[in-house]
């Protein structure tokens, strides 16, 4: 019995009210472990008070063997969640950059809105300087195209258990296993540093230390995690199948081609602005039963407004190859449809030309006749996607 | 009012976990703190250049729709944030207008660095699609191998500079 997941709200209001209560327990929880004092968290790099490490591992093992025990349970379709796409090298050197600003401002963006929301003026400058920075690397990503390469670059569902090829449960006990032998060290550290630079005093003490209380804290949780999966009744949990990306300009060029395979979907909810032509709508609860109209060996190209809606073939036709259009919407717009500054190196000058072409063709400037407008059936059915943003 | 203790950390890191968990079931997706400044950025921007906003690559989807940028889940999450960080430090009498910093700084000191440290942040969790909370905290909940990555880089950063930047703290 799979449970409804996500909750189905019955009103965007209703569900947007679900945020603020659950944004009030995450500034709640946050401000309890002390991470509104951005002295607390810094002692973290100085190994003076592990609280950082403690707090953040002790919640990724709660969730991940929550999330992982009620997907392998059979209870939630862990298809439906929405995961991080990969983009490695962004992640890896915007990680690192954001370890960097986390030491200068000893705060991170969550942890600033709970310092600013407990007075602290430190936190209030650290979200002046995050809301800077965010539009410094908006405008910086149109100046250097390296930038944009680097921002764009990935983008595939990929989670560790798949990666490795390893049974999910194993990877959650061997993180609950790394992060348990972790608190034991971070507890001896701790100990070692607070005696180096003498006892730091943080507004306000700290907690008396009771290392055994701690440990047998992690300690409960681990059980907790071996019981719950336990009961694993043997649903599998897999990532979304990965679906391959393709550029918005190849999809362009089968168009154009008159591509017999190729067969487009538009999963937008509110298809008022003109989509790709050609392409048909297409929601979660009719998915099944439209394409299995579709012709054997069709290249299926789906597309949202703006890349990040995550969609599984499951209980999909398997003799057709799916793919979702990168960037969605938005990417078609400014990669095909927008005009192309004139002034490119010899080096993207094909690249540059096939783009002014494309444009071309699609705005109906081109000798060739365009292709049928996109078919509308009835009103934009089912609300079946929420429009999901990328991470936090 | 003398302030109250902070909770165990695994006390306070179980209800942070149980509060992930709930995230992920009633919306399917994690929690956030860097998407309130971008869609801050993008209205703002919008109500500026909105062609401009609308082909950048950082800003342009969350102007994409009919739908006002500032009504998004995430949104209402981090307003629950403060409303939540507030009560949590009002009631523990930790509410205070001050500035935390170590003993060899001065407050104009700290609170450059909080700005230039803010603005280095914004550009990587622009980068990187999110912070440590939607990437490091609920990717690395879901096990997402792009979040691992980029949780222990912002480790490897921070002990990387920790040196460097100590007169603040110790």
């Amino acid at each position: 019995m799979i449970a409804p997941f996500p909750i189905a709200f019955g009103s965007e209001e209703a569900f947007l009210l679900s945020g603020l209560v659950i944004g009030g327990f995450f500034g709640f929880a946050l401000e309890r472990g002390g991470f509104a004092n951005a002295r607390k968290l810094a002692a973290q790099f100085y190994l003076y008070d592990m609280t950082v490490f403690k707090v953040m591992f002790t919640a990724i093992i709660v969730a991940m063997a929550g999330f992982y025990a009620l997907a392998g349970m059979g209870l939630v379709d862990a298809s439906r969640m929405w995961i991080n796409p990969t983009f490695l090298w962004a992640q890896v050197i915007g990680g690192f950059l954001l370890g960097v600003g986390f030491i200068m401002s000893g705060l991170c963006p969550g942890t600033s809105v709970v310092s600013m929301a407990s007075g602290r003026w430190d936190g209030a400058v650290t979200i002046a300087g995050i809301v800077i920075g965010t539009a410094v690397f908006a405008a910086a990503v149109d100046v250097f195209p390296w930038l944009e390469h680097l921002y764009e670059a990935g983008g595939e569902v990929s989670i560790l258990p798949t990666l490795l090829h390893l049974p999910p449960w194993v990877l959650v006990l061997g993180v609950v296993a790394m992060a348990s032998g972790a608190f034991i060290g971070a507890e001896k550290v701790e100990r070692i540093f607070q005696a180096k630079y003498g006892m730091i005093e943080l507004t306000p003490e700290p907690t008396r230390r009771m290392p055994q209380t701690r440990l047998a804290l992690a300690g409960t949780l681990a059980g907790v995690v071996v019981v719950s999966l336990a009961f694993k009744t043997g649903g599998a949990v897999t990532a979304p199948a990965p679906m391959a990306a393709i550029a918005p300009l190849d999809v362009a060029e089968a168009i154009i081609a008159r591509d017999p395979a190729l067969v487009l979907f538009d999963l937008r909810a509110d298809r008022t602005p003109r989509g790709i032509p050609g392409a048909r709508p297409l929601d979660d609860s009719t998915a099944a039963a439209v394409l299995a109209e579709v012709p054997a060996n069709a290249r299926v190209v789906l597309f949202d407004e703006d890349g990040t809606r995550q969609v599984t073939a499951t209980g999909w036709p398997g003799n057709v190859s799916y793919h979702y259009v990168r960037g969605g919407l938005a990417a078609w717009r400014s990669e095909v449809l927008a005009p192309v500054a004139p002034e490119f190196d010899l080096e993207s000058r094909a690249a540059a030309e096939r783009q002014r072409m494309m444009g071309a063709y699609f705005s109906g400037a081109g000798a060739v006749a365009a292709p049928p407008p996109p078919a509308r059936t009835g009103g934009a059915a089912g609300g079946g996607g929420k429009k999901r943003s990328g991470g936090c | 009012m003398h302030a109250k203790s902070y909770w165990n950390p695994y006390l306070a890191g179980a209800l942070l976990g149980l509060t992930l968990l709930a995230a992920f079931l009633v919306a399917g997706q994690g929690l956030g703190a860097s998407a309130l400044p971008k869609r801050a950025v993008a209205m703002a921007a919008n109500a500026v250049a909105p062609a401009w906003t609308a082909d950048n690559v950082t800003l342009g989807r969350y102007v994409a729709g009919p739908a006002h940028p500032l009504k998004d889940w995430l949104v209402l999450e981090v307003v629950g944030v403060v409303l939540g960080g507030f009560i949590g430090a009002l009631l523990a009498g930790r509410f205070k207008a001050t500035v935390e910093k170590g003993p060899n700084i001065t407050v104009r000191g700290r609170l450059a660095y909080a700005l230039a440290g803010g603005v280095v942040m914004g550009v990587a969790a622009g980068l990187a699609r999110g912070c440590t909370s939607g990437q490091a905290l609920s990717g690395g909940a879901l096990l997402a191998t792009g979040s691992w990555a980029f949780m222990l880089m912002v480790f490897a950063g921070g002990y990387a500079v920790a040196y460097f930047v100590r007169r603040q703290w110790i």
